[in-house]
């Protein structure tokens, strides 16, 4: 417990960017609200564990567990409102829309199909970040202390979540459990490779579309603009051969 | 002939099958997905559809994807083009959105369901609509209307549909207004002003409605031109959704209408502020109605039918088709279980069967319990191994144990039989409660929906005393059989009917007859006997966020966590054991403390 609760060695080497984070009220909004997010859909996605899971004893556990994640969800949507309400001033990018982009519930893991060892492997390594990262939230927002005991109740849940997977997975698979976690550990790892390639990949298709957007359709624009100009408003006939060609996707 | 309908990508993806003319089973993505308005291709779906009529991919004779794919992505590269350069921001996302997947259809049906591609077909997407409402709809003849946000380019369509004599049916839309006249984008732009999830909350604004005065109606009228040929066009420059997908309104509006809402931000209905917005609501539900109610007034002189077949994502305005229905001259208004984009793959399937090729008109039976079955045997396991209290009953023990129950303000989940196919819990997949108090009614909120407090629940009914409790006009029953229409419920009745009248005295009343899910009209029955009153709180089984329960694994889980008391699946009762009790109460007591709006 006290090793997780100092947090990975990334997460301390990262700890000035985190603290940038929550030293901003908007930022801190905006995280706790995104956290929100991710809890509520991680909750989603253990809740359909529950539901598929063949083993009695695991349905229990994973009920609970997806009990506490949808909690943990409303207590940072609570609190984020909360900031959210407080707060006079806002900044408009943080008001509009999603507040950040991410993957959906448990890092995009489809639930059905899995097999539980698989399954309880990814959650304890999920947790175990999980618990490690908010320890260090915890001592950031020092200041705010609401947020902090948010932080607090959340990580002693994880705590447990972390340790029932694991002797679950010890329980499930006596032989395989050590071999499980590696792997899930790589499994993460190479889908936040896969993520921050996407994200990568992303930056730069805009970049390409927006240079194709000043570059090669203004001619068009131009065009599209004054065929608009000729175009009535109002009831437009349809043609019956419209309705009547199956092939065709125009 | 095995036709498999298809409906994807934008919200509420779908599959339907038809098998020799007739529907056999149809169900929503987020049934099986758990993923509310799961609009990804819906490879669950489809695997359900097939297994379920045991047949592999190669048996299907074809396969409909409900709208043209490449016309669509004509219309937002024509749009993006016209906004130049305002477009700059939203054009690399559109274009990325569209070319990444959504455009090439053919290829992933083929690929997914190793197809030939030449089996392969596409309808308009109002034809989809047009044939979900009028094929299903037990009717000879009648007008089509259509209307949703936008299809390909068309908004709003009209038409007539027609059985002949010599078995064949026939639908021709003869006229369309375009994007971005529309009425679905005039009514979702109102719901992102008000700081509710578009495509997802409509029906917010429709309850909120209820609560202000229509007294922003001419700054309304402002957004929208009424024109001579009765169409309408939406005036630009009030609007942003033609330009970008990240807000909806643009300065003018704001201008026009003050400051929008924010999601987080509390809707108050005793401030100004909260009056405000609901007058909002208020204005463009009516303005939305007129128009409605004006163009099929014409459409009904231009046919002189008796018949309405209603289709869309706005055919769910339930206070709209009760206007319609009052106003226009039709005597009868149909409107399908899923008017919206997932009734479209039946829509889809069925205008290929009976339009391309040319297959005699079957009758469609007149319910909507097309989804999986729930497995009684499974809740029953999986109560025992949770030390729940579980009972085997025969029905009329079971019926009788129930409404005991639902008279002592217990709250049931009551899972029988095939899911619904669409929005509505119409019965199978439903949480009833007694309909008296209010004190039921914000527990339901405060315990298990978590939902804003304006928000109304809706009655259900047996159609032989319907009359006696809401005021149904005639023709009004068939718009009620589907939770379709919102009608008032009768004066004297209000206060025993009080936590299901809306605060303007009418309810979304489902009319039941006994033919279509005769258990729960026995339960009526029975609940009628012990109290007087045969009416039930009729609300879709599920917790905000997540899509209405499919199989019994799901309702067990939802049960547990929050306060429902009584679970039912087929003959099997559970009942809620004292320590579950006490723990989904914490659980609900946790999330009343965090409830966000309101």
């Amino acid at each position: 417990m006290a090793n997780v609760t100092r947090g990975a060695l990334l997460d301390r080497l990262m700890r000035p960017v985190h603290q940038w984070v929550w030293a901003d009220p908007d930022r801190r909004l905006r995280k706790l609200l995104t956290f929100a997010e991710v809890e509520t859909d991680g909750g989603r996605d253990i809740l359909r564990a529950a539901e598929v899971t063949p083993d009695p004893l695991l349905r229990r556990l994973y009920l609970e567990h997806a009990i506490d994640e949808l909690h943990h969800g409303d207590l940072f949507r609570e609190r984020g409102t909360a900031l959210h309400r407080a707060r006079r001033t806002r900044r408009r990018v943080i008001l509009n829309g999603h507040p950040l982009p991410g993957g959906h519930g448990l890092d995009d893991l489809s639930i059905d199909g899995e097999p539980d060892h698989r399954l309880l492997a990814f959650l304890h390594v999920a947790e175990k970040a999980a618990a490690g990262r908010f320890a260090i939230y915890r001592e950031l927002v020092d200041d705010d202390p609401r947020t902090r005991s948010i932080f607090e109740e959340i990580l002693r849940d994880e705590v447990f979540h972390m340790n029932y997977t694991y002797t679950q997975l010890t329980r499930v698979s006596p032989q395989g459990y050590r071999h499980h976690v590696w792997h899930a550990r790589a499994r993460r790892l190479w889908n936040r490779y896969l993520r921050a390639a996407a994200a990568m990949a992303g930056l730069l298709g805009n970049a390409m579309l927006t240079a194709m957007y000043f570059s090669v359709l203004p001619p068009f624009a131009w065009l599209a603009k004054r065929a608009e100009q000729r175009e009535r408003t109002g009831w437009r006939p349809i043609a019956r051969e419209r309705q009547t060609s199956p092939r065709s996707q125009y | 002939m095995n036709i498999l309908g298809i409906s994807a990508h934008y919200h509420d993806s779908a599959a339907a099958l038809v098998v020799d003319g007739v529907l056999v089973c149809a169900v929503q993505e987020e049934r099986l997905s758990r993923r509310k308005n799961d609009a990804a291709f819906p490879v669950k779906a489809i695997g359900w559809c097939l297994d379920h009529e045991h047949i592999e991919p190669g048996d299907l004779d074809a396969v409909v994807f409900y709208e043209r794919s490449m016309l669509k992505f004509e219309r937002i590269l024509t749009c993006a083009l016209r906004a130049f350069p305002r477009s700059w921001r939203s054009f690399p996302h559109a274009i990325k959105n569209t070319l990444g997947e959504k455009a090439w259809v053919r290829g992933i049906i083929s690929a997914h369901m190793d197809m030939p591609r030449d089996r392969i077909l596409f309808t308009d997407h109002h034809a989809s609509h047009a044939a979900a409402a009028f094929l299903t709809a037990p009717t000879r003849r009648a007008a089509i209307l259509t209307a949703d946000g936008v299809g390909e380019w068309a908004t709003l369509t009209t038409g007539k549909g027609e059985r002949r004599p010599d078995g064949r049916a026939d639908i021709t839309l003869r006229r369309e207004i375009r994007f971005p006249h529309s009425l679905g984008m005039l009514y979702s732009t109102f719901t992102a002003y008000l700081g509710f999830t578009v495509n997802e909350d409509e029906y917010k604004v429709m309850g909120l409605a209820a609560y202000g005065r229509p007294t922003l109606v001419e700054r309304v009228r402002k957004l929208i031109r009424r024109l001579p040929d009765g169409s309408f066009a939406l005036v630009p420059e009030f609007f942003e959704f033609q330009t970008t997908a990240e807000c909806s309104y643009s300065s003018k509006f704001l201008d026009l209408f003050g400051p929008a809402r924010h999601r987080y931000d509390p809707l108050d209905l005793e401030s100004p502020e909260g009056l405000r917005f609901a007058d909002c609501a208020a204005s463009v539900q009516r303005v939305v109605e007129d128009i409605l109610v004006d163009i099929a007034s014409r459409l009904h002189r231009e046919t002189g039918l008796p018949d309405l077949c209603f289709g869309g994502g706005v055919a769910l305005n339930g206070v709209a088709n009760a206007r319609i229905l009052a106003e226009s001259g039709f005597e009868r208004v149909f409107v399908p279980p899923a008017p919206g984009d997932a009734g479209c793959a039946l829509g889809a399937a069925l205008y290929a069967d009976r339009i391309y090729f040319h297959n005699p008109d079957r009758e469609i039976p007149d319910h909507p319990f097309w989804g999986p079955a729930v497995d009684a045997g499974v809740l029953a396991r999986a109560a025992h191994e949770d030390g729940q209290a579980v009972e085997e009953c025969d029905d009329a023990r079971l019926i009788g144990r129930i409404a005991g129950d639902l008279a002592a303000d217990r709250l049931v989940g009551w899972m029988d039989g095939a899911c619904e196919f669409g929005p509505r819990a119409l019965g199978h997949r439903s949480i009833l409660a007694a309909p008296h108090g209010i004190a039921v009614r914000d527990r339901l909120n405060r315990d298990i929906k978590r939902r804003e407090e304006f928000r109304p629940f809706a009655p259900v009914v047996p159609i032989e005393v319907a009359d006696r409790f809401f005021d149904v006009p005639r023709g009004g029953a068939r718009l009620a059989r589907y939770m379709s229409g919102v009608f008032p419920v009768r004066r004297e009745w209000r206060s025993r009917l009080a936590a299901v009248t809306h605060v303007d005295g009418s309810a979304r009343v489902q009319v039941l007859e006994r033919e279509m899910a005769p258990r729960l009209h026995t339960l009526l029955e029975e609940y009628g006997r012990r109290t007087g009153v045969p009416v039930l709180l009729n609300t879709s089984f599920n917790v905000a966020g997540e899509p209405i329960v499919t199989d019994a694994l799901e309702g067990y889980t939802t049960f547990r966590r929050c306060g429902i008391d009584v679970l039912v699946a087929g003959r099997t009762v559970v009942t809620k054991r004292a320590a579950a009790l006490k723990e989904a109460e914490e659980w609900s007591s946790n999330s009343e403390a965090a409830s966000t709006v309101g």
